[in-house]
């Protein structure tokens, strides 16, 4: 007797519902324990996006000397808001999965000792990344109303379109992480493949004015690449994506959720003594 | 027949031992992943349940699958087949303080290792102050756990774990940790779990407490159950096996020890006779003669003896030692004689186990298991149960 994939994921979420608890104290775990012992604390989630984007708007602006990329129908200029709306939910996608390949590998002694649902090491994660990108996200938001692109009227569609991103980037993380137990080279491909994704993304461009057909097509519609112009979309051009894009977030997110879901509670049962 | 609160079904375990350890992608596309690696059974065909309101102990050697055995039953480990069937609520104590974060503070280590125990918040909220109280640990529930000490830390984690008011509790080894006071009031807290009725399941090869808690037990033996049923009988049997290799003397008493000096004879005097007994009255004085012999001149031993009742339990065990009667060396033929002016025993059967070892109670030079089986008879005063008499003085008022 084998379950179907679908009832596996669906005994999954039970079993993480009924363990709501653990997910609640885990991530208020990663959130309290993140920046313990540092004079800044939580201020350092904002320098690193900062200083990237200083860093970018210097070499695009006064190196490349290219004209910042025109929010339509905002007719916004602005590549340091432009790059940080792209970067912020980037940042989020890949540091999301770098941080719970490593939180499934460090919770071995968990694992090992206790039995509970081993998801919830990667789903607090993402909640406790998500929470951090809420709150930048409101920076950014402050940060376009002084420029006057008032994005207040898109925040709802935009929230859901991050939730979306936050389920394809779970799918992804739970799959990686639980891949990382049996074969490491998982973290470190992951860093190298998080930095080629983010060249392939529409971060420091605009897709719309690559020239080069192969990047374009990637920029426009890859997994990243369609998140990341749609929140261009809506925090910078201030208009809702397309229904095709949108469908295509969907169909990403709920897709990558499932198979990542599906295939965690395959590897699941044999961490304990694969750590 | 009691309820089941614990199957095991069948089960096989086997770990693969890996040759060379292939945790690397570039060898598995190579192809050269192939699976080297050799089989070992940790446990095959374990069957056995476990009824609901019985203390279970399970006992076996290092290796002998014993901790496998626990892991599959807490639901860590997925056997090969067969299946474990639990129906209660269950809490495995394989760790204290598993998932304790030393950044965080006892309070936020305490809802969160409760939490990895699988309770709500809502009881872990009206839970919280008898688990800080049990801990003893109120003026530092504040302060990151890092600046705990040993103890602190292992005091809280306990606390946690037996406030999470399990219907089936398994335990591996836990009694060994912490001072004797902390040992003490875990014991004390196993006992009331015991007495209310709860499942307890014991992983040890401290075989006292498995004599003295255990309803019943299995013996477990290179993955395979090899014996089932009273604890007594189990733990007699299993003592007897790891004593193996050491010669069974012909009146019945087992003996181990390198043997440089060894214990002959022991004579047992009640009152002021002269002529030796195995039986005696409550109340009467008696005096032990154990009778040595030496292979070479020891220096510094340490003798002593212990009375067991039949049940098991250790009744007192002193030494020469306790009293600091340590003779530089002994050599020859000779004898330690011990009296005590009245002994408190109450009717029934006994067993003497002497011992000889270095001053530091470490090396042994000779153990003798039932040196001497003597009785009891009905003296002064009569008790109707227990096994000492405190000379109790009533009144009714």
């Amino acid at each position: 007797m084998r379950a179907s994939p679908y009832t596996v994921a669906r005994m999954s979420l039970r079993s993480a519902m009924a363990h709501r608890n653990l997910l609640y104290l885990l991530s208020l775990k990663e959130l309290r324990t993140r920046y313990k012992k540092s004079v800044l604390g939580w201020a350092w989630s904002l320098f690193n996006p900062l200083s990237q984007m200083l860093i970018f708007s210097v070499i695009f602006l006064y190196v490349f000397k290219s004209p910042p990329p025109v929010g339509d129908p905002s007719g916004a200029r602005n590549f340091p808001l432009y790059f940080l709306s792209g970067l912020l939910p980037f940042n989020f996608f890949s540091i999301g999965i770098g941080v719970s390949i490593a939180g499934v590998q460090g919770g071995s002694g968990l694992i090992k000792k206790v039995q509970f649902p081993h998801e919830h090491l990667v789903f607090s994660v993402i909640v406790a990344q998500f929470v951090t990108l809420m709150i930048e996200m409101a920076i950014l938001t402050f940060a376009m109303l002084l420029i006057g692109n008032n994005m207040l009227p898109w925040l709802v569609p935009l929230a859901v379109v991050l939730t979306l991103l936050a389920m394809m980037t779970s799918g992804l993380a739970l799959f990686l992480a639980g891949a990382n137990v049996f074969y490491h080279d998982v973290n470190y491909l992951w860093s190298i493949l998080s930095q080629i994704l983010f060249y392939a993304t529409p971060v420091i461009y605009d897709a719309r004015t690559l020239d080069f057909a192969p990047l374009r097509v990637l920029a426009n519609y890859g997994p990243t690449g369609s998140f990341i112009t749609a929140i261009h979309n809506l925090a910078y051009d201030l208009r809702l994506p397309s229904y095709e894009r949108l469908s295509e977030l969907v169909i990403l997110a709920f897709g990558t959720f499932a198979i990542g879901l599906w295939s965690f509670n395959r590897m699941s049962p044999r961490f304990a003594e694969e750590m | 027949m009691a309820d089941v609160a614990l199957v095991v079904d069948h089960v096989t375990k086997s770990f693969r031992l890996h040759k060379e350890k292939t945790n690397s992608l570039k060898q598995l596309i190579a192809g050269k992943a192939r699976n080297r690696y050799d089989t070992f059974t940790a446990l095959s065909d374990v069957t056995f349940d476990v009824r609901e309101g019985e203390v279970f102990g399970v006992i076996g050697e290092n290796g002998s699958g014993k901790s496998t055995l626990l892991k599959c039953m807490a639901g860590i480990l997925q056997p090969n087949s067969g299946s474990v069937h639990v129906s209660k609520r269950m809490s495995a104590l394989l760790e204290l303080g598993a998932g304790f974060h030393p950044e965080l503070s006892g309070r936020e280590n305490v809802y969160l290792n409760a939490a990895i125990l699988g309770m709500s918040r809502r009881g872990i909220a009206a839970r919280f102050d008898e688990i800080v109280d049990f801990s003893g640990l109120e003026n530092f529930i504040d302060a990151p756990v890092k600046t705990y000490s040993t103890g602190m830390y292992v005091r809280l984690a306990f606390a946690v774990a037996i406030n999470v008011d399990p219907q089936l509790l398994i335990i591996d080894e836990i009694l060994a940790v912490g001072d004797v006071t902390f040992q003490q009031k875990c014991l004390e807290k196993f006992v009331d779990f015991r007495n209310e009725g709860r499942t307890i399941i014991l992983v040890t090869h401290a075989m006292n407490s498995v004599k003295d808690m255990c309803d019943r037990a299995i013996w477990l033996k290179h993955g395979v159950v090899t014996g089932e049923g009273d604890p007594a009988e189990l733990v007699e049997a299993y003592t007897e096996m790891m004593l193996g290799d050491r010669a069974r003397s012909a009146d019945g008493s087992l003996r181990r020890g390198s043997g440089e000096i060894e214990i002959d004879r022991v004579e047992m005097f009640a009152g002021s006779s002269e002529t030796p007994v195995k039986r005696f009255r409550t109340g009467e004085p008696v005096r032990l003669r154990l009778h040595y012999r030496t292979t070479r001149a020891v220096p510094k031993p340490v003798f002593g003896f212990e009375i067991e009742s039949l049940g098991g339990a250790t009744v007192t065990s002193p030494c020469t030692r306790d009293v600091g009667l340590i003779p530089d060396t002994v050599s020859g033929e000779g004898y330690v004689d011990v009296s005590m002016a009245t002994v408190p025993l109450l009717p029934g059967t006994y067993d003497l186990h002497t011992s000889v070892t270095d001053f530091n109670r470490q090396h042994e030079y000779d153990i003798v298991h039932v040196a001497l089986r003597f009785d009891v008879m009905t003296g002064k005063p009569y008790e109707s149960g227990g096994l000492v008499t405190m000379s109790p003085q009533w009144t009714v008022a």
